[in-house]
């Protein structure tokens, strides 16, 4: 179903610049004292489109989020939301947004329901039932106390106030923290759903695997600039894969000799298994076609080809030097 | 689109949410000040008979040292309203009041932009003028409320107790209380707005409070330090007895204009500001 989504996605993004794209950020630049947070960040999210922002800590990925809702001011450049410029945008902007911030903080004398109704009592409509309808996706208690509720729980009553009043922009900073991996899955869904409704997602995270299921681009953000921004899918196709093989009737010489030769192997290494078979551990890049067909003529007896390694690959260009951003 | 259709979904929203929220939030503190006021002027009031009648008491009085009685304002006790404004509205209440005042208002930007919950509030459909205009406007009823709850208590007891004080006099009075209280609130209010933070706004409140009544103090100890008086709210309030001699209009209508002026500076430091950075 994802599949599906993103060809349709790719299309409604056209090349280049967009210009009715939910959120237009241009040469942003953040400096808090000393410390310049934001060092030029170029980018857009097209409408209708999950967007994913991912990097170490202390990268930018908040200050980022908090210039596009006005809470702090970029020192230069221009960041347009919705079509409105950011800076000073009146309520109207933020009422079309939903904003979950990173350090959650919340009111905690108060029910989950008295808080949420204030909150909507701001910036609703929200339609009739949808809260409830919201919570109970979610397996939370919408009476009790918030000082009350765990880590966990606190953080679905701050995806409820994000999504209650169905905002065409939905701004989340590291949405899944705190969720168990079965909330998270449910999170991701209720993203897909958003964005098949037509609404746009920005959020973040600091590792790709919370959020590659449900984003269609993912710009990796470190010191404050845009190291790249690619598809999920161009992601995956320069991501390498663990592999293993074990195969009867070939030195482990002959084998390291056969697979060393082919593009996009590393770390090579062969050996004799107890059973007298070869075993090669190697890691794989880019295509893995080449690689399927040279170990056709082997007498595999395991073969192991692991998911490509998004994690890996985000960490490589962490440290790798910055590129110039397209 | 469907979010356009969503929008017909409409549901009753509550009018002014962020006034509002003021209240729900804190009803229980505005009760238990209330509560602390009325106690004060029960504790006091009621033995103003038997203290004016005993010798005993003038006696001690006499016996303290004169910068010790002015200090206290204990110089008219002799007097009902001399005793109610020594006691109640220069001293116990005047404190009870300052403290709740400056809570207040350090609280309600200073204190909620440090907490991390001013962030989200502002990520909502409100700009920061209307958050800061409501926070003071519902602090400003809470003391006017709680200056209106001494006012009908002291009016309560005011046969029983024999204090003899006019009401006109006693509702000045009563207005300038609120005012002297109303100010150092819109002080604690502007020192959050300016800061982001809760102790600048307890530092400048409080500051403002304790140096008008220290101000007021010195000034009463000898004529050359008068000019002081220029420089203390408290005085401004109560230098002139209003509770005998009756509230200047003006100097209640200041009191208000200058808080709503610094509540308006407030509303303009927090506009211009990075929240929470």
């Amino acid at each position: 179903m994802s599949h599906v989504a993103i060809t349709q996605t790719t299309d409604v993004r056209g090349p280049g610049h967009t210009p009715d794209a939910a959120i237009d950020v241009v040469d942003l630049v953040k400096q808090f004292g000393h410390n310049r947070a934001l060092n030029g960040v170029t980018f857009q999210v097209a409408r209708g489109t999950v967007f994913g922002v991912i990097g170490p800590n202390g990268a930018g990925k908040t200050t980022i989020m908090r210039a596009l809702l006005d809470i702090i001011r970029p020192s230069g450049g221009q960041a347009t939301v919705l079509g409105t410029p950011s800076r000073n945008a009146g309520p109207q902007l933020r009422r079309r947004i939903g904003y979950l911030p990173g350090e959650l903080i919340l009111e905690g004398r108060t029910s989950g329901r008295r808080l949420l109704a204030h909150y909507a009592d701001i910036s609703g409509p929200v339609p009739a039932g949808h809260v409830q309808e919201l919570a109970e996706r979610l397996g939370l208690d919408l009476d009790r106390p918030v000082r009350k509720l765990s880590k966990g729980n606190k953080q679905k009553l701050g995806i409820v106030q994000a999504f209650m009043h169905r905002p065409e922009l939905l701004v989340l900073d590291e949405p899944t923290s705190g969720l168990d991996p079965l909330m998270q899955q449910e999170f991701l869904k209720m993203i897909r759903e958003a964005r098949d409704r037509g609404q746009t997602v920005f959020l973040s995270s600091h590792v790709i695997s919370e959020i590659q299921q449900a984003a269609d681009e993912v710009a990796i953000l470190r010191d404050g600039r845009i190291v790249t921004i690619n598809s999920v899918e161009e992601l995956r196709s320069t991501a390498v894969r663990h592999l293993r093989l074990v195969a009867s009737g070939v030195r482990p010489t002959d084998l390291a000799a056969l697979l060393g030769g082919l593009e996009g192997v590393t770390t090579l290494n062969c050996s004799l298994t107890p059973t007298n078979d070869a075993e090669a551990v190697a890691t794989l890049s880019g295509e893995i076609a080449s690689f399927v067909q040279a170990i056709s003529v082997l007498q595999l007896r395991d073969l192991v080809l692991e998911e490509p390694d998004l994690e890996e690959s985000v960490l490589k260009l962490y440290s790798t030097p910055a590129l110039v951003p397209q | 689109m469907s979010i356009v259709q969503d929008r017909a979904l409409n549901v009753r929203r509550a009018p002014l949410p962020l006034f509002g929220k003021v209240f729900t939030d804190s009803w229980r503190g505005l009760v238990g000040w209330g509560i602390g006021l009325a106690a004060a002027a029960f504790l006091y009031l009621p033995i103003y008979p038997s203290m004016r009648g005993a010798s005993g008491m003038q006696a001690l009085i006499d016996q303290l040292p004169p910068e010790l009685i002015k200090t206290l304002n204990y110089d008219q006790i002799g007097t009902g309203a001399g005793y109610a404004q020594a006691t109640l509205f220069g001293l116990l209440g005047f404190v009870l009041l300052t403290i709740a005042a400056t809570g207040w208002g350090a609280a309600a930007l200073g204190g909620d932009e440090e907490s991390g919950r001013l962030e989200l509030t502002l990520a909502h459909a409100v700009t920061r003028v209307q958050v800061a205009v409501a926070r003071f406007c519902a602090i400003a009823v809470k003391i006017l409320a709680l200056s209106a709850l001494l006012f009908a208590v002291v009016l309560l007891l005011n046969d029983s107790a024999e204090l003899q004080i006019e009401v006109g006099n006693l509702l000045g009075t009563s207005l300038l209380f609120g005012g002297v209280s109303l100010l150092t609130a819109s002080v604690a209010l502007l020192g959050g707005a300016l800061t982001g933070r809760r102790i600048g706004g307890i530092a400048s409140g409080a500051g403002v409070a304790v140096l008008g009544y220290v101000f007021n103090a010195l000034g009463n100890q000898s004529a050359s330090l008068h000019w002081l008086y220029n420089l203390s709210p408290y005085y401004w309030a109560f230098g002139d007895s209003p509770l005998s001699s009756g509230a200047n209009v003006t100097t209640i209508v200041t009191f208000y204009a200058i808080s709503l002026v610094l509540a308006a500076f407030a509303a303009l430091a927090l506009r211009q500001r990075d929240i929470g950075a």
